[in-house]
């Protein structure tokens, strides 16, 4: 018997989601059929008496004070249209395990509960207009949830495992090998032929879980296919047409070994890690979750914060994460559902839910999100692009990729194995089509912030006392992957009966490749083992002893008494051929534009600014940044926004990892998908140089940095390799220049939407340079906030002042363009040195760097901080456009006292000066002592505002 | 002096206990990390100690409501054994954001009455979470000793929370007022309290931000003065001539209370 407990608020008033929600009704979906709308939260408890039921509900799930409940009975009246909604029967829901913990403190026996959400629509309708609005107001999402029809009868989910079996693949032909491939392995006609072979070499047919097993190891998602294989590039521009060149990944990597001085561990482990001050170092690593945040975005996202804060934590023998990132590459949140492919959630729908995932899983952990952006193109309307990043912090001692030894246990732990999640890796390494959403749904799931955050804590601990040999990061690909990775050297006897499990029924090749969040798998020596235990029982972590790492170079799996698979490491491991693969420049046909011109009057202009300064890009993103709790753990420096009213925003984060020390962690990064349409070599250049102005704005000193690279890019068909190989090319001689090492990255290559209709939608490639490193003294850093009136304004760099392709004052006519601004890298460098020199000697007020938007934005953001404003006078050698809207990265408007400190801290280096700050609030903007145009701060401030306010608050 | 022994309790979805541990250490604390599950197993005992401290965080995950599964662990485990701390002379709780939440679960504020609920902790009116500085000016005539000699004052700390909206009936309003149990309270730029977001963050009621019991030794505060005890923690320090970390102070008060005792 369940019983069924329903809470709602004990006034009208207090029922905020209700609230909402008739907000909502009126406002987006205009119906005035509706009179009130309310909110009730279920839970369903098995296996407990009505009184016991009663007890909970008075001790945990009703508080009197400003709560109702009913017990058995419906809470709202009859007249309401009643809609219920729950996660569907094996989706993780995260409050089970605390209710059940709950009850079982106060004496309770629970055996199952679940919780679900109650709609009442009071009004003009019927039960058929009530669910018209749930879905009008996606008020939940199919993938994961269901309107609950009948009630559920039990909430123990019950079944009987499945028996492995043999797929014959030795006899078949080329055909049936693709479409065995197909939907579920993924992998490509050639590959198949390895496999086959090696099955027939050893003269038996596969099982699902070795299929399985290859398919994931092989995808492209673990095996980074592309980035591997040899390109020849097609070109006409070049002397034989044709051209040979090693490997993306080994020039990427042949590079960076160049520049090591800080390097403690690069390319090996799950992030890369660097050196730090007193015996620490400190680690960064970005990934994205575009698959499953096109389909489900709050699990995918989710999931995504939870994935990279685990390769943190799977860094050396495990490290503590400090901070998170988030940037986000969507289609314009305006873009009606009409617009939208096949298969395709509405561009709103994303941000949103996406925002509140990084919110939810970051806050709970505890890990401030305090550095991101957000992008916004169309072409991103079928495949968004969400990348997560996190840095954290570990003893240099511990901080090598560690390596078991035979006979160590391999344990794994954290959240038990459920359906969810199979299939994942190599769902995310293939293209998107309109039939993705329903034939992978079960890819995503929901994660459990608290899950990890325990499993985290205990792991540090078990660090600290030496328990651990080894950790690997149970993600993409669940056991398979991370039992597969961590006894590639020495083999591995693994036994899947041990592994604790959500519910029963899952076949032995399931709980290989589940990808149910929130796992680790470490290899803990024999003796250290009764000791991890005793760690992790403290955090209420469960363990399970998986096997151990038995030196025959095999994977040997079982189920009980039977064999699931025996497959040489070897193969597993180095069997994948290599690619050769063919990247083809595409004929350049300039774009035949009519280009904007000058503004004539001043109306004209302010009109332009407001443009600029509401578009998505530029608008500011503090709605959302108040949602992050993006100063928890007290390290916080250079925030996310700060000034007279704490709203001007910075260009770089800045952290203090030790309370107790005055050491700094500075942390950027820089993208503009648009560029690399354009030109992937300059825009992939454009994005290192703006990481690198953001991390100088701030105070950060190049010289001990590092770089993570991610590369989100369109499937690799000719075209788009050869943009891929240009994009490499730039991150090379980024590399060069600066002496800054890539430590780690990440690749993403399959973000193209092909639908049934023959439509294909690839995206503006994304390249993202994250840059971080140390400081030795928060105190010397700097915020982009005018600090005092009459002092002057220095815009410092080598601008390309006749390249807008690509520009924010571009976009908002239409208008792409051909020539992207062309960074001058080797004058930006000096420009770093000076600016770094110039905050450490306290002759720089503010720094703010130049980019989306162009100068005009960048002054504007700085008034806001400074809650001041600034006089602009112009040459008039350049139409003013150029000046005030170019978008040449690692470019800065720099404030100094006068005129005499800044032209001798500026004296080798390109400057101007070009203007001065007022007391009075207004931005004006003259050439030739002619006034072009001036406005108030605050009337451009609501522009700038408006937009994420209306979407967030 | 002896230094006080300060408990930072860890569990699940804590995650504010290392700044809340530097913060009593810098105040001349003597702060460690206990476990709920090490006091659950005797491992470690209150008698030990002189402070308790319930830090932010998502205990739980703040599943239900926040804060309400540990204090349902607390008061079916530690009934006797938190009584018994509070009836010390030498003691002190204090519960911030999170901390807070699970002090008016367990009863402990505002009245002392164990198990027994007399105020909550709600969602914040705007609906959502906000992490923001705000100022807050500290109750003149309370009469705890954590609020000594900063009565009065308007200070800024920041806000990062869902679910802070300070809640009670009428009676138990008139009550609080009454007997003085405000510490802290949110205002606008000219000191006054208000009702108004975000300068209040979250509707509560009376503008509280923070409460002590009638001792004025169990103390819960929404703000994070813990992650305002060094200059630079403040977003504007390089804007300003001097820089006080202003939440200093509550945790030097008390340790000057307990090494007083």
């Amino acid at each position: 018997m369940i019983q069924t407990i329903r809470v709602a608020s004990k006034n009208k008033i207090d029922d905020l989601s209700g609230k909402h929600l008739l907000n909502d009704i009126r406002t987006e979906l205009k119906r005035t059929d509706i009179t009130s709308v309310e909110t009730v939260k279920i839970y369903r408890l098995e296996g407990v008496s009505e009184k016991e039921a009663e007890l909970l509900t008075k001790k945990v799930f009703c508080e009197d004070i400003n709560q109702i409940a009913t017990i058995n009975k419906p809470l709202l009246s009859s007249s309401s249209k009643i809609i219920e909604i729950s996660y569907k029967p094996g989706v993780m829901n995260p409050e089970v395990a605390s209710i059940l913990k709950a009850a079982k403190d106060l004496g309770v026996n629970l055996i199952a509960c679940d919780t679900s959400r109650e709609y009442g629509f009071v009004g003009k309708i019927n039960l058929e207009d009530a669910k018209k609005i749930i879905h009008d107001l996606k008020l939940f999402n199919k993938t994961v949830e269901h309107i609950v029809e009948d009630s559920p009868t039990t909430l123990i989910i019950s079944g009987t495992a499945g028996k492995t079996k043999t797929i014959t693949i030795r006899e078949i032909n080329d055909d049936q090998l693709m479409q065995l491939s197909k939907d579920t392995l993924f992998l490509n006609l050639e590959e198949m032929h390895v496999i086959q072979k090696y099955f027939q070499k050893i003269k038996r047919d596969p099982t699902d879980a070795e299929l399985e097993t290859l398919a994931q190891t092989w995808s492209e998602h673990s095996g980074h296919k592309t980035f591997k294989a040899n390109i020849t590039i097609i070109d006409k521009d070049l002397p034989s047409g044709r051209q040979k060149k090693t490997p993306l990944f080994s020039r990427i990597k042949k590079e960076a070994l160049k520049h090591k001085k800080n390097i403690v561990s690069a390319f090996v482990d799950n992030s890369g890690a660097m050196d730090f001050y007193d015996g620490w170092a400190i680690c960064g690593k970005a990934e994205t979750h575009n698959s499953p945040s096109a389909i489900e975005p709050y699990g995918g996202a989710m999931t995504g914060s939870g994935g990279v804060f685990r390769d943190i934590v799977g860094t050396g023998l495990g490290a503590k994460t400090l901070v998170s990132t988030d940037i986000f590459c969507l289609a314009h949140p305006t873009l009606s559902d009409d617009k939208l492919p096949a298969g395709s959630l509405s561009p709103l729908y994303i941000l949103k839910r996406v925002i509140a995932a990084v919110k939810d899983y970051g806050n709970r952990m505890g890990i401030p999100t305090n550095n991101g952006s957000l992008h916004f193109h169309n072409d991103f309307r079928a495949k968004p692009t969400v990348l997560v990043g996190a840095y954290g912090i570990l003893p240099k001692k511990s901080a090598q990729k560690g390596t078991p030894k035979k006979g160590d246990i391999i344990v794994s732990i954290g959240g038990r194995i459920g359906r969810d999640g199979i299939h994942g890796a190599t769902f995310s390494s293939a293209e998107m089509t309109d039939r993705t959403i329903s034939v992978n749904a079960q890819a995503v799931q929901i994660g459990n912030a608290i899950e990890e955050k325990r499993t985290f804590d205990a792991i540090i601990e078990a660090r600290d006392a030496g328990l651990i040999r080894a950790i690997q990061d149970s993600g993409g690909g669940g056991l398979s992957s991370a039992v597969g990775e961590i006894g590639s050297e020495l083999g591995v006897t693994v036994q899947l009966k041990n592994e604790r499990l959500k519910y029963q029924g899952l076949s032995p090749w399931e709980i290989w490749l589940s990808e149910s969040q929130e796992r680790m798998v470490l290899a803990i020596p024999k003796n250290k083992f009764s000791a991890f235990e005793k760690v992790c029982q403290k955090y209420n972590v469960e363990v399970t002893n998986l096997g151990f790492f038995d030196g025959s170079k095999k994977l040997n799996l079982f189920y009980g008494d039977e064999a699931v698979g025996e497959l040489d490491m070897e193969f597993l491991h180095n069997g994948l051929p290599q690619r050769n693969m063919i990247a083809k420049k595409s004929i350049d046909k300039p774009l035949k534009e009519v280009l904007p011109t000058t503004p004539k009057s001043s109306a004209e202009w302010i009109t332009i600014c407001k443009k600029i300064l509401s578009h998505p890009n530029i608008a500011s993103k503090e709605p959302i940044v108040r949602l992050y709790d993006h100063t928890v753990q007290g390290t916080a420096v250079v925030y996310p926004f700060s000034g007279e009213k704490m709203d001007g925003p910075n260009d770089a984060s800045v952290i203090r990892p030790l309370l107790n020390k005055p050491y700094g962690m500075v942390v950027s990064h820089g993208l503009n998908p648009i560029l690399n349409r354009i030109d992937p070599y300059w825009g992939s250049m454009w994005a290192g140089a703006e990481a690198l102005a953001n991390y100088v704005a701030v105070g950060g000193d190049y010289k001990t940095a590092s770089l993570i690279n991610n590369y989100v890019w369109p499937f690799p068909d000719e075209e788009s390799l050869w943009s891929l190989d240009q994009s490499v090319d730039a991150v090379v001689d980024f590399m060069s220049i600066t002496k800054m090492p890539v430590i780690s990255g990440k690749d993403s290559l399959s973000s193209t939407y092909r639908g049934k209709d023959g439509t294909i939608i690839k995206i503006p490639p994304v390249l993202c340079i994250s840059v971080f490193g140390k400081i030795k003294d928060v105190s010397k850093t700097m915020t982009s906030d005018l600090k005092k009136e009459n002092s002057i304004l220095c815009l410092v760099g080598a601008m390309d002042y006749a390249s807008l392709g690509g520009s924010t004052y571009y976009d908002i006519y239409g208008v792409l363009g051909n020539s992207v601004p062309k960074v001058a890298m080797k004058k930006l460098i000096q420009v770093a040195d000076v600016i770094y020199n110039g905050i450490q000697k306290n002759q720089i007020l503010s720094v703010h760097d130049i980019s989306e938007g162009g100068l005009l934005t960048t002054v504007f953001e700085m008034c806001v901080g400074g809650n001041i404003g600034a006089h602009i006078s112009i040459s008039n050698k350049l139409s003013p456009e150029q000046i005030l809207f170019n978008e040449t990265a690692g470019t800065f408007v720099i404030e100094i006292e006068n005129e005499h400190t800044a032209k001798k801290l500026f004296k080798n280096i390109p400057y101007t000066i070009i203007g001065k700050t007022l007391g009075e609030k207004i931005l004006s903007v003259e050439q030739n002592k002619k006034e072009l145009f001036s406005i108030s701060i605050e009337s451009l401030k609501r522009f700038w505002q408006e937009p994420m306010q209306k979407i967030f608050n | 002096m002896k230094k006080p022994n300060v408990m930072i309790l860890r569990t699940e979805g804590t995650n504010c206990d290392e700044e809340a541990f530097f913060a009593f250490e810098k105040a001349g604390g003597n702060p460690k990390m206990v476990h709920i599950n090490d006091l659950r197993n005797k491992k470690e005992s209150f008698d030990n100690f002189n402070v308790l401290v319930l830090p932010g965080g998502f205990a739980y995950g703040d599943d239900v409501v926040s804060g309400k599964i540990l204090a349902v662990e607390l008061t079916s485990f530690f009934e006797k054994e938190l009584k018994k701390f509070i009836e010390r002379k030498d003691t002190v709780v204090i519960g911030i954001c999170n901390g807070f939440q699970v002090l008016v679960r367990t009863g402990l504020l505002p009245f002392r009455n164990i198990g027994e609920m007399d105020a909550t902790l709600t969602n914040n009116d705007s609906g959502h979470f906000e992490c923001r500085w705000i100022h807050l000016k500290i109750e003149e005539n309370s009469k705890s000793p954590i609020l000594k000699n900063i009565g009065g004052q308007i200070v800024s700390y920041q806000v990062a929370h869902g679910e802070g909206k300070f809640y009670a009936t009428d009676a138990v309003m008139d009550k609080i007022e009454k007997e003085g149990l405000v510490a802290l309270r949110y205002v606008d730029e000219s000191g006054n309290p208000t009702q108004n977001y975000p300068e209040n963050p979250n509707g509560a009621l009376h503008a509280i931000a923070g409460i002590t019991d009638p001792t004025g030794r169990i103390f819960g505060l929404m703000p994070h003065p813990e992650r305002f005890v060094l200059e630079e923690q403040h977003p504007n320090f390089k804007r300003m001539k001097k820089v006080t970390p202003q939440g200093l102070p509550i945790f030097e008060n008390i340790i000057t209370f307990i090494q007083s005792q």
